[in-house]
C-alpha cells in the first residue's frame, strides 16, 4: 500500500540505467508538464531522456503532470517529450552536483492548434426557431480523443453529444456562466471571429465537476479570456471557405508580461461575404478584443477585458423537399429576392452584443487561491423579418404557391387541378424570379401606391436586447496534497427587452400598429385592434410606425439569480472523488411596456378597462385578470444539484472514474408564458426540470496510445417547451406550450488514437451509438394571439407511445436532429511541421423534429373523431433519415523563418464525395391540411429540412512572429 | 518575409475587391416604377361575353380585353375577383388571391389575355377564369402567380370610373338577356330602393360536414328572422344564435324538415360550436317593385354593421357597387358601405 500511494504521488521512475556507476548517483529531473493552451496539466505524456544517442529512460507523467527521473549522474541530457495530441519538444538538461533539477512547468503546444481548424467556422449556422443556433454542437477540445474527433468531423451533420440540447452545454467565460439567462443557449456567437483570444480553455465533460462549477449533464467549458491567457506574439491569417463566408481576416497580438506586471493583448478580425453553396447568406461580420491585465508579484491580478462583434448577416431557411426537388437544389434559400436587380435577403441578424469584465485573483500563496470576476452583457440583438398587413403572402415558398397546392394525386386532398399545378411547376422549375424569390419590387409598388403612404409590406426587426449584470467569486484551497477545495457564489441579474421595430417600410411611409389578427377576429372594435392601447387613447388612432419606431409588442424579461456552490477533490492512493454540489433561487417575471388592447388589463386605478359602455378587460378561468401591461407575478425556483466523481488511476496511464448527477434547475423564462408578446400569463404548473445522470469511463494514455470508453445514462423529466405556430383555422399565430417532457439519453462513446509502426503516423477512430428518446406524453396547450381563447388545454401528445398503428405497434418518438449513431476512422500523420488527416465518418439514426399538435388525439382522429391505426401511422410516425458517408481531408504546413517567424497553411477539404442529399436536420410544420374531401381525416404538411452543403474547402495562411 | 507578409495582403484585398462581394443584406434602393403596359385589345368585353353559348368556353384564340378596374377587395366584400370594365360593359375575372386592391387599383387599365383561359357561368354570371378540371365549376380561379402574370397585364393607372346610373326598367331588360347582358359585372348606381324585411342566408350545422346534406342546412327565408346587419361575422352569428330570433327556424331543405329547430338544445349547442361567418342577402324593391338582393359576405368588415333604422323603417336608399345575377334574380354587391346613401 505504501509503495502504491508513493507511485501514485509521483508516478515516476522506470529508470533503465545501462551505464552501471561505482557510486550511485544522486542527480535527477523533474518537472510538470502543462498544456500551452490552458494551463491545464497533461497526464500521459512521454518523457525520453538520452544522453547523445544512448536512450537512458522513460517515464510518463502522471494525472497531475508531474514527473521524475532518479538516478542520475551529471552531466548534459535531451529531453524529449510526447504526448498525444501535442506537438513534440526536446529540451536540454544539464545535471551538476548531483541535484535534482526542477525545470517547473514546461508546456506543450497542442498539435491541432498548428492547423488552425476552428469548428466554430463550419459549426455557424442560422436557423431562427429550429433548434438550429449559431453554436458549435460539440465543443472541439483536443485534451479528449473523442471530442477533439467529432468536433471537427462530426459538425457537419449537426451532431450533439449525446443528444443533449445545446443549452445544455455550460459555457463560462472568465468564471461567469454565459448561457443565456432567458433560454439557456450557448452564447458563442457573441465571440465569434475571436478564436485566438478566446482558445484558451478549461473544459469538462458529461457530469464531471469543473474546478469552475458544479455543472450539469453536458459539461462545462471555461473560457479564460484574459490577456496573459492569451499566446503571446503576433499573429495574422487569412482564411477563405466555401462553406461560410468567403474571407475572414484576423489579426490579434499578446504581450509577454513586462517588468511592471503589465500585459495587454488585442485581436480583430472581419469576416466578409457569401459563399458557394446558399444563395442570399452573406457575411459583414467583426469582432474586436482587447485586455489589460497588470500581475503585482503573483499575489494580484487584475484584468480588464473587453469585446464583442458587431455584425450583420444573412440568413438560411428551410424549405420542404418539393421545393428542392423543383429547384434542383438542396440549398435552395428562400430568404432572398431581387430588389433593382440586386440580391437581398429578407432575415438578417443584426447584432452586437459587447461584453465587459474584470477580474481580480488572489494568490496568497501555493495552496490558496481567489478569483472574482464582474461582467456586464448588453448590446442589440435584431433578426429582421418581412411584416404585411392585408397582403399576399410575400415568402416565395408559401404553400399556396407550389404546385402540391394545385394538385395532389391523392384525392382526398381536393386539389385536383394538373393544369395549374404545371403553371406552378413550371414557374419554379424555369426560376421565375418572381415566384422562386422575394419579389421586392412587387412590395415596393404595393406600398407606393397604398392609400396614404400606408405600407402593407414592411422589413421587421425583432429584437431580444440583453442588460446581463454578473458577479462571480471562487476560490480553491489545497488543505493538504490530498485534498482540494472549491467554492464559489454567482449572481445574476437580467433584464432583456423583446420588441419590434421598424427596419425598412419599403418605399411606404409608415406602417399601422395594428393588430391585423385581432382585426378578423373583432373588426368592429377599435380598442380590440390595437397594438398600443394607451397610444390610442391619448391619440385617439392607432400610431403610425415610421422607421427605427418600436411596434407590435415590447415587454421586459427580468431575471434574478444567486447560486453557491462547492466542491471538494479528496485523492486517496490512486483513488480520487470529488464531490460537489450546489444550491440556488432564480426569479423571473414579465413586464409589459405597452397594453394591448385584447388585454387590456386594469387602469392605473385598478379599475377595468371599459369605452363607450363596453368592458375590454378580461379574466381567466381563475378569475384572474389578463394583462399585456406591467409586472407579471414573480416565478421564483430553488435550484439544487448534487455530484460525485470517483476516479481510480493504475500505474500505466490506465484510468477509470465514473460521474454522476442529479440536478433540479428553474425552467427557462421563454418556456414560462404562454404567449409572451401578448400577456402575462404564466404557464400553468411550472416545476422545476429535473435530470439524473450517469458516465462510467475508461481512459487509456500513454506511449501514443490514447483511449476513452464511455457509457452514459441520463434522464431528464418535467420540461416545458414553448413555440410559436400559425393556425390557418384561426388565421392567427399562437403559441403550443408543452409540458411535462421526459427524454432519456442512453448509450457509449469510445474514442482511440494508435500509432503505426510508420512514425509520425497514427490511427483515430471515433464510435458512439445510443437511444435518446422522448419517455413521456407531454400535455399541449395552445393559444391564441388574437384571443384569450385556450384552443387545446392539457391534450396528451403521445410520445412515448402511440396507440397502435396498422401493424399492431406503437410508434416511439426520438430526440431529433442529430445522429444518434456515428463513426469515424481515420489517418493522421504528422512529421516535421506537415500534418495530413483523412478520415471517413459514418452517421445514421437521426431523426426530424416534431410537431406536438400530429401527435393528439385530435389529429389522429380527424374530423370524424375516429382514430384509426392508419391514421395513427400517417401522423405520428417521426421520420428517419438515411445513414450518410463523409470523407475528409486536411492537409497542413508551418514553417519557421529565422526561429522568430512561423508561417504556414492548412487546407480542409470537407465532403469530398460531394454528397448533396444528407439530411441534417428540419422540423415538422404545426399546420395541417383539415378540408379533406372524405371528411374522415387530416394530413400533415410536407415538412421542411436543412441539408448538408457538398464538397468545402477552407484554406488557412497564417503567420506569427 | 516582407514579401510573404505583402503577398497575404495582395490576397485580401484582391479577394476584397471580387464582385461576388456585393452585399445581399441591405436594401438595394428603391426600385423605379413597373414599365405598365398597354395592349392592343381585339376584342371588347361584351363581345367576349356574346361568345358563350351555354357551356364553359375555352378560348384557344389570341382574345385580348382590356377594362379599367372598378371592384376592390379592400373591405372584404368582394374576394377572389376583380371585376373590369370597357365602354361596352363589365365583367369578373377570378384572380383567386386575397387583397388584390394592393396589385390592381380602382381606374387602372387591365388587360387579360383569354388565350388559354375559360369563360364561364356561375348562377347567370360570366366570368373569366381558369379550367376546371373536376367540372364542379364552370371555371377555376386564376391562383397560381405564374398563371396570373402570364394572363392578367397590369397596365396604366386612371380615374376610377363613375358608377354607370341604372333605372329599373334597365334592370328588368338586363335580367331579360341573363348573362348576356354587359350590365352584370358593371359598377352601377341604382336610385329609390326601400327595406323588405326579408332576407336570405344558408346556414350550415357544420362547415366541415357535407354541405349537399339537408341535415346540415338550415335556410333562413322569407322574413327578416332578427338579423339587422348587413351579413354576420362568426361573433354576431352567435349573438343571434343565443338571442333566440331563430329559435323558430326549422332545420333541412324545404320539404325535409324532420331535423328539429334550432332552438333545440342539441341543435343550438352544435351551431355555437360550429358558428362561421355568413353572408346574407338583404332584400330591397326598386320603386316599382323590382326585387334586388343586396348580399354581403360574413367576412366584409362592415358585416356586422348594422342596417340603419331609418332604412328598416322605409327610408329610400341609393346603392352603388356591382350589379350582378344569381339565378333568375338581379344582386347587387356593395364595394363598401359607403355604397349605401340614405335619401332625405
Amino acid at each position: 500500500m505504501n509503495i502504491l500511494k508513493k507511485s501514485a504521488a509521483v508516478l515516476s521512475a522506470v529508470l533503465l540505467c545501462f551505464t552501471v556507476l561505482a557510486q550511485d548517483p544522486t542527480g535527477g529531473v523533474k518537472g510538470t508538464i502543462i498544456n500551452r493552451a490552458d494551463r491545464a496539466p497533461i497526464q500521459g505524456a512521454t518523457l525520453k531522456l538520452k544522453s547523445g544517442a544512448t536512450e537512458i529512460g522513460t517515464v510518463t507523467t502522471d494525472a497531475q503532470g508531474n514527473f521524475q527521473i532518479n538516478a542520475l549522474a551529471d552531466g548534459m541530457y535531451d529531453l524529449s517529450i510526447e504526448a498525444p495530441g501535442f506537438l513534440p519538444t526536446t529540451v536540454n538538461v544539464t545535471v551538476n552536483d548531483g541535484y535534482v533539477k526542477n525545470l517547473f512547468s514546461m508546456s506543450l503546444s497542442p498539435s491541432v492548434l498548428a492547423n488552425e481548424v476552428d469548428d466554430s467556422s463550419f459549426g455557424e449556422f442560422d436557423l431562427d426557431g429550429t433548434g438550429y443556433e449559431d453554436t458549435p454542437t460539440i465543443l472541439y477540445d483536443q485534451n479528449d480523443v473523442f471530442n477533439n474527433v467529432a468536433g471537427y468531423n462530426f459538425s457537419s451533420v449537426r451532431f450533439k453529444a449525446r443528444g443533449y440540447a445545446s443549452e445544455s452545454q455550460d459555457v463560462y467565460v472568465a468564471g461567469v456562466k454565459m448561457n443565456d439567462a432567458l433560454t439557456g443557449y450557448s452564447p458563442y456567437s457573441l465571440w465569434s471571429g475571436l478564436n485566438e483570444a478566446t482558445r484558451s480553455k478549461s473544459n469538462v465533460i458529461g457530469s464531471e465537476i469543473s474546478p469552475y462549477g458544479i455543472g450539469g449533464y453536458n459539461g462545462l467549458t471555461n473560457i479564460y479570456a484574459t490577456p496573459a491567457q492569451v499566446r503571446p506574439g503576433m499573429r495574422f491569417s487569412l482564411l477563405t471557405n466555401s462553406a461560410l463566408y468567403r474571407t475572414r481576416v484576423m489579426g490579434t497580438y499578446a504581450s509577454p508580461e513586462n517588468d511592471k506586471g503589465w500585459s495587454y493583448a488585442v485581436s480583430a478580425s472581419a469576416r466578409l461575404g457569401g459563399n458557394d453553396w446558399v444563395q442570399g447568406v452573406y457575411y459583414r461580420s467583426f469582432a474586436y478584443y482587447a485586455g489589460v491585465e497588470k500581475n503585482w508579484n503573483d499575489r494580484h491580478r487584475l484584468a480588464l477585458v473587453t469585446f464583442g462583434a458587431p455584425g450583420t448577416r444573412g440568413a438560411q431557411n428551410a424549405s420542404t423537399q418539393e421545393v428542392y426537388d423543383l429547384v434542383g437544389d438542396n440549398m435552395y434559400n428562400s430568404n432572398w429576392g431581387y430588389q433593382n436587380g440586386k440580391m437581398r435577403n429578407a432575415r438578417n441578424r443584426i447584432t452586437y452584443e459587447p461584453i465587459t469584465f474584470l477580474k481580480y485573483d488572489y494568490t496568497p500563496s501555493k495552496d490558496f487561491e481567489l478569483s472574482a470576476t464582474v461582467l456586464y452583457r448588453t448590446g442589440k440583438n435584431g433578426y429582421t423579418a418581412l411584416d404585411w398587413y392585408d397582403a399576399l403572402d410575400p415568402r416565395p415558398d408559401y404553400y399556396r404557391n407550389l404546385p402540391s397546392y394545385f394538385y395532389m394525386a391523392n384525392e382526398d386532398y381536393g386539389r385536383l387541378n394538373p393544369v395549374k399545378a404545371a403553371w406552378a411547376r413550371e414557374a419554379w422549375q424555369n426560376g421565375l424570379a418572381s415566384t422562386t424569390h422575394v419579389d421586392w419590387d412587387r412590395l415596393y409598388t404595393v406600398n407606393r401606391s397604398s392609400e396614404g403612404g400606408r405600407s402593407k409590406y414592411a422589413l421587421e426587426e425583432r429584437h431580444v436586447d440583453q442588460n446581463d449584470l454578473n458577479l462571480a467569486a471562487s476560490m480553491k484551497w489545497n488543505p493538504s496534497s490530498k485534498v482540494t477545495i472549491t467554492a464559489g457564489l454567482n449572481g445574476k441579474q437580467n433584464r432583456t427587452e423583446y420588441y419590434k421595430k421598424m427596419n425598412d417600410l419599403l418605399g411606404g411611409t409608415y406602417f399601422l400598429d395594428v393588430d391585423q389578427f385581432a382585426e378578423r377576429e373583432y373588426a368592429s372594435s377599435n380598442v380590440m385592434i390595437q397594438n398600443d392601447l394607451d397610444y390610442f387613447f391619448a391619440f385617439g388612432e392607432p400610431r403610425q410606425v415610421k422607421t427605427g419606431d418600436k411596434y407590435g409588442y415590447d415587454y421586459y424579461a427580468h431575471l434574478m439569480k444567486g447560486e453557491g456552490w462547492a466542491s471538494g477533490k479528496f485523492a486517496l492512493g490512486g483513488l480520487e472523488v470529488t464531490i460537489g454540489g450546489k444550491a440556488g433561487v432564480t426569479t423571473f417575471w414579465r413586464e409589459g411596456l405597452v397594453r394591448k388592447g385584447l388585454f387590456p388589463g386594469l387602469d392605473a386605478d385598478g379599475n377595468p378597462i371599459s369605452v363607450g359602455g363596453n368592458i375590454y378587460t378580461t379574466y381567466d378561468e381563475n378569475g384572474e385578470v389578463i394583462t399585456s401591461k406591467g409586472n407579471s407575478k414573480r416565478s421564483t425556483f430553488m435550484t439544487y444539484a448534487g455530484k460525485i466523481n470517483p476516479a481510480y488511476s493504475f500505474t500505466g496511464g490506465h484510468r477509470v472514474f465514473a460521474n454522476a448527477g442529479y440536478s433540479s434547475e428553474a425552467p427557462y423564462f421563454d418556456k414560462a408564458f404562454l404567449a409572451p408578446r401578448t400577456r402575462n400569463t404564466l404557464v400553468k404548473d411550472l416545476v422545476n426540470v429535473k435530470s439524473l445522470s450517469a458516465d462510467v469511463n475508461y481512459m487509456y494514455a500513454t506511449n501514443g496510445y490514447s483511449l476513452r470508453l464511455t457509457g452514459f445514462y441520463t434522464t431528464i423529466t418535467d420540461q416545458t417547451d414553448v413555440m410559436s405556430v400559425y393556425y390557418d383555422l384561426n388565421n392567427s399565430f399562437g403559441n403550443f406550450t408543452l409540458s411535462g417532457i421526459d427524454e432519456r439519453h442512453a448509450g457509449v462513446e469510445l474514442g482511440f488514437e494508435v500509432p503505426t509502426p510508420l512514425s509520425g503516423l497514427s490511427l483515430v477512430g471515433v464510435f458512439t451509438a445510443g437511444e435518446y428518446i422522448y419517455t413521456s406524453n407531454p400535455l399541449l396547450t395552445a393559444t391564441v394571439d388574437n384571443s384569450q381563447e385556450i384552443i387545446y388545454n392539457n391534450v396528451p401528445v403521445y410520445y412515448w407511445k402511440s396507440t397502435p398503428m396498422v401493424d399492431g405497434t406503437v410508434q416511439k418518438h426520438y430526440i431529433p436532429s442529430t445522429p444518434q449513431l456515428a463513426a469515424s476512422l481515420g489517418l493522421s500523420y504528422f512529421y516535421n511541421y506537415w500534418f495530413i488527416d483523412a478520415d471517413v465518418d459514418y452517421f445514421a439514426n437521426s431523426y426530424l423534429d416534431m410537431s406536438p399538435l400530429s401527435r393528439t388525439d385530435y389529429a389522429t382522429a380527424g374530423p370524424d373523431g375516429k382514430i384509426t391505426p392508419e391514421e395513427v401511422e400517417a401522423m405520428t410516425k417521426q421520420e428517419k433519415f438515411d445513414p450518410a458517408v463523409l470523407v475528409n481531408f486536411s492537409v497542413g504546413k508551418s514553417w519557421y523563418y529565422k526561429r522568430k517567424y512561423q508561417y504556414g497553411f492548412s487546407l480542409n477539404a470537407k465532403n469530398i464525395l460531394n454528397k448533396k442529399d444528407v439530411k441534417t436536420g428540419g422540423f415538422e410544420q404545426t399546420r395541417m391540411v383539415d378540408n379533406t374531401v372524405s371528411k374522415e381525416r387530416y394530413y400533415n404538411f410536407d415538412p421542411k429540412y436543412f441539408y448538408m452543403q457538398g464538397f468545402n474547402y477552407m484554406l488557412n495562411l497564417y503567420f506569427r512572429f | 518575409m516582407k514579401k510573404f507578409f505583402y503577398s497575404i495582403i495582395a490576397v485580401a484585398l484582391l479577394a476584397v475587391s471580387c464582385e461576388e462581394w456585393e452585399p445581399v443584406i441591405g436594401n438595394q434602393g428603391d426600385p423605379a416604377e413597373p414599365a405598365y403596359e398597354t395592349l392592343t385589345v381585339n376584342t371588347t368585353i361584351s363581345e367576349l361575353k356574346a361568345l358563350y353559348k351555354g357551356k364553359p368556353l375555352h378560348i384557344n384564340d389570341d382574345v385580348i380585353i382590356g377594362g379599367q378596374v372598378t371592384s376592390s377587395d379592400v373591405s372584404g366584400n368582394i374576394y377572389r375577383s376583380l371585376y373590369i370594365q370597357d365602354e361596352t360593359g363589365g365583367i369578373e375575372i377570378k384572380i383567386g388571391n386575397s387583397s388584390l386592391y394592393n396589385d390592381y387599383k380602382l381606374g387602372q387599365w387591365v388587360y387579360v389575355k383569354c388565350q388559354g383561359l375559360v369563360l364561364g357561368n356561375y348562377g347567370g354570371m360570366l366570368q373569366v377564369g381558369a379550367e376546371d378540371p373536376t367540372g364542379e365549376y364552370e371555371t377555376a380561379y386564376i391562383d397560381v402567380k405564374s398563371l396570373i402574370y402570364a394572363h392578367v397585364i397590369k397596365g396604366q393607372k386612371g380615374t376610377p370610373l363613375a358608377p354607370v346610373e341604372l333605372t329599373e326598367n334597365d334592370v328588368k331588360v338586363a335580367l331579360g338577356y341573363s348573362y348576356r347582358s354587359p350590365y352584370f359585372g358593371m359598377y352601377v348606381t341604382l336610385k329609390d330602393l326601400t327595406y323588405s324585411h326579408e332576407i336570405f342566408a344558408l346556414l350550415y350545422m357544420d362547415n366541415y360536414e357535407d354541405k349537399k346534406a339537408s341535415s346540415n342546412r338550415l335556410f333562413l327565408s322569407d322574413q327578416q328572422w332578427g338579423v339587422t346587419t348587413w351579413a354576420m361575422s362568426q361573433n354576431k352569428m352567435k349573438e343571434y344564435l343565443l338571442s333566440g330570433v331563430w329559435d323558430s327556424a326549422k332545420i333541412g331543405n324545404s320539404g325535409d324538415y324532420n331535423y328539429g329547430t334550432i332552438g333545440d338544445a342539441d341543435n343550438l349547442g352544435k351551431l355555437m360550436d360550429n358558428a362561421a361567418a355568413y353572408a346574407v342577402s338583404q332584400y330591397f324593391k326598386m320603386p316599382q317593385g323590382t326585387e334586388i338582393q343586396i348580399r354581403t359576405s360574413g367576412y366584409a368588415k362592415f358585416a356586422d354593421v348594422a342596417i340603419d333604422r331609418e332604412i328598416i323603417n322605409g327610408a329610400k336608399i341609393d346603392v352603388t357597387g356591382i350589379l350582378a345575377y344569381y339565378n333568375g334574380a338581379a344582386q347587387f354587391t356593395l364595394i363598401d358601405i359607403d355604397g349605401v346613401k340614405i335619401k332625405y
